[in-house]
Parts: structure tokens; sequence; C-alpha cells
């Protein structure tokens, strides 16, 4: 039994036969998703989808996407969804299994650029492509995917050094979602001109002075604009089309959202209790700099590691956050492959983490269950899970950081 | 002769005493005041459903179309993108007053008026309406749950047969769409005699407004030391290389 598991396993890391197994898979999950919707109560598409859905039935008629309460994203995927009105509801699915693929793709990608072989490669990937998380959020209609394939995208670009396509990319990615703005600092440190020997060897005061002007070069010069006028482009494009709505919706919103309802985040009862109250300002300022702090801390210590930075970046982004819900973990997750390579843990210690994260989010799901379809008052049970799981994705990432071995610096500086 | 002329007045004053009894809608008196209204809230939680039945006696008479007019407080309310798949799937018919906001708290959300069009189901007029609780403000006092209250529905009748009602002591008229597709307005008749029922009521979570001082020192302490310790554990093994200024 085991030989035969093996001999499926190694047939399977043949780059070919993984991402197709992996489309397929996901294109039966589709299906089913059809015939589950057709026949059971219980429908297995998202609510989402049909946001999306009924955005884009708003412009094929000519109206403003926002007519759609609760639409927040960019016109711009109402608009690439038409095909869903025009041809067939499942085209947006298809879209974004495509995507999930593709971001299992990119992966592979710049993990052979990283130095892995094939077979490596392959292995590492396969955490994606045979993970059933993306697939199923992807075949359920959310439009996560298309966002960390742009993302990964951007980072092969980068590790190609291909910058005004990863600049593109880039843009294109931060007007999808706000969070990958966050991303600015690291790409700019990774991007400023490295020091030569004669720099190195003056005393730091000269060192520090030459810090801006290295960081100041024209590779961030390019980016910085390219990136720019591709985001302000499409915001001025989307302003004059749908006026106020589109920045309030797409922007703003995220921006100063306050959901007070249940989620994973730690801050989540502490402002349903403090909504209407005037202290509401300052603890929302209060969690804001935890998060920035260390994000910053991040950016200065990991940039010579953009894949192993931006992961840290969203998933601290993520814990920190004022409102976390289970789709955001596949924000930091498309990233997670190309940390793990350059991680000396153990696979024994790579369960036990995965398993601690899992119980984490079942410490919270439990008492929400009772709260929500049950009618108990375990508002008090679903802080301490909410601060548990913080706790638990802070011991995750010091692990994490602990056990990184960056690429050998002598090797590096010898490359130079 | 004689006998035409008999048959002619045994049928008039049949026709004539039954006049009084009932209107040219073929709604009788006798019957709708065999008409009654319950109403019941099932399942737990955030997510019930409001289960609405019109119990007659027999009679029922041709072509008769019922409306149940609900009331529904702030504490709840009905997701329009639910109704509009749940239409598709087991034919709910439901008009809303007014569009409802779906993630506003109870205190800052009105009430609201639904139409409920319920469908004949095994001889007894039967509508399930899945509502939904809003959060409500924490409670200062300890108390742990808030009461919603949901008030009976109003009960208007009216028959496909009829193009004009005439006016039908003790009950009222009223003009309401004819259809769940709002092409029209018909009149129909208000049953009044139901408000007998107690309003049934949904229990809904309160967060504790008087932890509000231990939940905020908590909750920061927590996020504190995690940044407090992720920041050490950043400075030791970070590789700030090419970051001059801290080194």
């Amino acid at each position: 039994m085991a030989s035969i598991m093996e001999r499926v396993l190694s047939k399977l890391m043949n780059k070919n036969v993984l991402f197709t197994v992996s489309f397929l898979v996901r294109l039966v999950l589709v299906s089913f998703g059809v015939y589950q919707d057709r026949t059971m109560v219980v429908k297995y598409t998202d609510v989402d989808y049909h946001v999306f859905t009924d955005a884009s039935k708003f412009i094929t008629q000519g109206q403003s996407p926002y007519h759609r309460s609760t639409y927040r994203y960019t016109p711009l995927l109402a608009w690439i969804l038409t095909p869903n009105v025009y041809l067939s509801h499942v085209f947006g699915k298809l879209l974004f299994i495509t995507c999930d693929v593709l971001s299992g793709h990119l992966i592979y990608l710049i993990l052979r650029q990283r130095g892995l072989s094939c077979k490596a490669a392959c292995r590492v990937c396969s955490l994606w492509l045979l993970n059933p998380l993306p697939a199923g959020v992807s075949s359920r209609g959310n439009a996560e995917s298309v966002l960390t394939a742009l993302v990964l995208a951007t980072l092969l670009c980068l590790e190609l050094r291909q910058i005004p396509m990863a600049a593109i990319l880039y843009g294109l990615a931060v007007h999808m979602k706000i969070y990958p703005v966050t991303y600015a600092l690291p790409i700019a440190l990774s991007l400023q001109r490295k020091e030569n020997v004669e720099e190195r060897g003056v005393g730091w005061w000269r060192r520090a002075l030459g810090f801006p002007l290295r960081l100041l070069n024209k590779e961030l010069f390019l980016f910085a604009g390219v990136a720019g006028v591709v985001f302000c482009g499409l915001t001025v494009l989307f302003y004059n089309m749908y006026g106020w709505d589109f920045l309030q919706e797409t922007y703003l919103y995220h921006l100063t959202r306050r959901d007070i309802r249940h989620n994973f985040s730690p801050y989540f009862y502490m402002l349903y209790l403090t909504a209407d109250s005037p202290w509401s300002l300052a603890l929302g300022l209060a969690a804001f700099l935890p998060q920035a702090l260390l994000l910053f801390l991040v950016s200065l210590a990991f940039h010579t590691d953009l894949a192993f930075c931006c992961f840290l970046h969203t998933a601290i982004f993520v814990s920190f956050n004022k409102v976390c819900t289970s789709q955001y973990f596949l924000w930091y997750l498309c990233l997670f492959p190309l940390v793990l390579p350059r991680l000396t843990l153990s696979p024994k210690q790579g369960v036990e983490l995965l398993a601690l994260w899992f119980a984490g989010q079942g410490i919270w799901l439990a008492p929400a269950y009772y709260l929500e379809f049950e009618g108990y008052n375990t508002f008090l049970l679903i802080w301490l899970a909410g601060l548990m799981f913080l706790i638990i994705n802070s011991f995750i990432m010091v692990q994490i950081i602990t056990h990184y071995k960056p690429p050998d610096t002598t090797q590096r500086l010898k490359a130079e | 002769m004689f006998v035409f002329f008999s048959t002619c007045t045994v049928y008039l004053v049949l026709f004539g005493s039954t006049q009084a009894d009932e209107n040219s809608c073929g709604l009788s008196m006798t019957w709708l005041e065999t008409v009654s209204v319950t109403m019941d809230v099932s399942k737990n939680g955030f997510h019930r459903d409001l289960v609405t039945t019109v119990d007659f006696g027999p009679g029922f008479p041709d072509g008769l179309e019922a409306l149940l007019v609900h009331r529904l407080p702030s504490g709840i309310y009905i997701d329009q993108y639910q109704l509009a798949s749940l239409k598709e799937d087991t034919g709910l018919q439901v008009l809303l007053g007014s569009a409802v906001d779906l993630e506003a708290p109870a205190h800052t959300s009105e009430e609201f008026l639904v139409l409920v069009y319920p469908a004949l189901d095994q001889g007894i007029l039967k509508a399930t309406l899945p509502i939904h609780g809003r959060y409500h403000k924490p409670s200062l006092a300890g108390k742990r749950f808030e009461l919603v209250e949901i008030k009976l529905p109003k009960l208007i009748l009216r028959t496909d047969t009829c193009t004009q009602l005439i006016s039908f002591p003790p009950y009222k008229i009223v003009d309401a769409p004819c259809t769940v597709h709002n092409l029209s307005i018909c009149q129909w008749l208000e049953i009044q005699h139901l408000q007998e029922q107690d309003p049934v009521s949904l229990e809904i979570p309160l967060g504790d407004g008087s932890l509000v001082e231990p939940v905020c020192a908590g909750t920061l302490l927590v996020t504190l030391l995690c940044c407090v310790i992720l920041s050490r554990s950043i400075w030791m093994h970070g590789v700030f290389l090419d970051n001059v200024i801290l080194i």
C-alpha cells in the first residue's frame, strides 16, 4: 500500500501531471458546485460570487456596479466578469480556478529562479496546487486567486529584475485590493543600489548619509513612476465613470471599516463594546500602532528576501488587523511555498505548527458557531479565542523567523 | 305559472337572505369569522425562520388571494438577495417595503414593512420568512440577551373574481399590490379580529458593556505583548545587511 502511494506521489511530482491534475480537481469542484446549487438547499457558491455577477449585470445595463449593495470591489472585477451575463454563469469560476493554477505556476517559476530543482519545486508547489483551501475558495467563486496571481507575478518580475512589468502588475494589484500597498517599503528597500567595496570602508555616519542616495535610485523611480501611473490612471478612469461611490466602496470602506460583528480579529470585542464611545478613535489608533511598527521592522529586516518579507508583512497585517476573516489567510498562504525552502524546520515541526494553526481557528469557530447558530451568549469566549489565535499566530511567526536561513551571504557578494 | 312564481319567490327569499351575509366578491361573513393567523419563530441564534400560518374553515372561496403585512422591528433584518434566491427555489413571494441595510446595528436601524403572499400548502396558507438578528448595543446592566418582539401581521384578503369591493363592515378596505410583481394596486379586505395572539419574541445575545475596561486592557496588553515578542525575534534574526542606520 505504502509503495503504491509512493509511486503515485512520484508520478504526480512531474510538472505537467501536477498542473493538469490540479486544474482537473478544481474543474470537478466547479461542476459539483453547479450540481449542488441546483439540487440542494445549502449552496456551494459563495455569496460574493452572486454579488460580482449582479454588479456585472448592472454594467451590462449601462449602470454603476455600486447599485448592487455590498459590492465593495473595483469596477474592473465586474467588467471582467461581464461574460457571466453574456456567456455563462460559470465563466467567473473558470477564470478564478485558472488564476489559482496560474498562481501555482508562478510559485514554480520563482522557486526555479531561486535554484530549486524541478522535482523539489514541484513538491513545494503541490502545497498550493493540491491544497483544498485555495481550490475550494476559487471554485466557490471568490476572486482572491486573481490577486494572489498578481502579487506572485510582481514578485517573479522583481526576481527577474523586469522593473516596468513588475510595476504595472503591482499598480494593478494595489488597485484591486489595498493590502499590497504595504509591500511598497520592502520593494523600495530591495531596489536600492548595493553598497560597493569603497562605501563599506568608511565610518558609519558617512554610510548613514549614503543610504538615502542609494535608496533613491533610477530603478526605484522607474518602479514608483510606472506603478503610480497605473494606479492613478485606473483611479481617475473609474472615478470619472462612477464618481464618489467608487472611491467610497473600493477604498474608504475598507480603510475605515469597523465591523463590530464577530470575526477572528483580537480587537473584535473591544471594538464592539466601544463602538459608540468617544474612545473609539483613540483605540482604533492604538490598534494600528503595533501593526505599523511590526511592518516597518520586517521591511528593514528582511527586504533582501522579498518573498519572505512580503509573507511576514501580510501575515502580521492580517493577524493584527481590526477585521480578520478566513479569506484573508490566502493572502499570505500563497507566499508560504516561496518561504518554505529556506526554513530549517523539520517536517514534524512543520506539521505541529500547522496543527496548532488549525487548532487556533477551531478554538474560535466553536463559540462563534454557538453564538450565531444556537443563540448562546459566548462573546467572552470568542474574545478569549481571538486573543489565543493572535498568540498562536505570533508563536508560529516567531518559529518561522527563528528557523529562517537566508541564502548564503558570501555567495551573494561573490556573485555581485 | 303559480309553481314558477313560487319558485321565484323562494329563490328571491333565499337570495335576499344571503345578500347581507356575502358581498359580491364571494367572501362571506361566516367564513371570514373562521379565519385565524398564527405565527411562530423556529431555529436558534441569529438566523431564524418566521412561520406564519393562516387557518380557515371549510368553504374556501375560489380565487382567494391572501397577503400578510408584517411590520418587523429594527432588531432584525431580511436579506433581499436571499429572498430572490428563495423565490426561485421554493416559490416564496415577498415584497420589501424599503431597502434594508444588511450590516447596520439595531440602534441605527428602523422598523420596516414586508408583504408576504403565502402559498396554499395542504389546505392551509403558509409562509416561511427567513429573518436575521442584528447586532444590538452592548448592555451596561449585565443583561445577556435582548428580547426582540415581532407583532402579528395584518391579514388582508381579496378574490380574483372581484373588481370592486363594496364596503363590508366591520372589515376595512385597504389598497395593496395585487401580486408580488407589484404591477398594479388592488383593493383588499383587512381582517381585524385576529390580534389576540401575544407577539412572538426571540432572544439576541448582547455584548457585556460593563466589561469594557477589562476587555480593552486585556486586548491591548496581549497585542502589545505579541508585538514585543515578534519585534524581539525580528531584531535578533533579521538580515539587516544594507541598512546602515541600525548596525
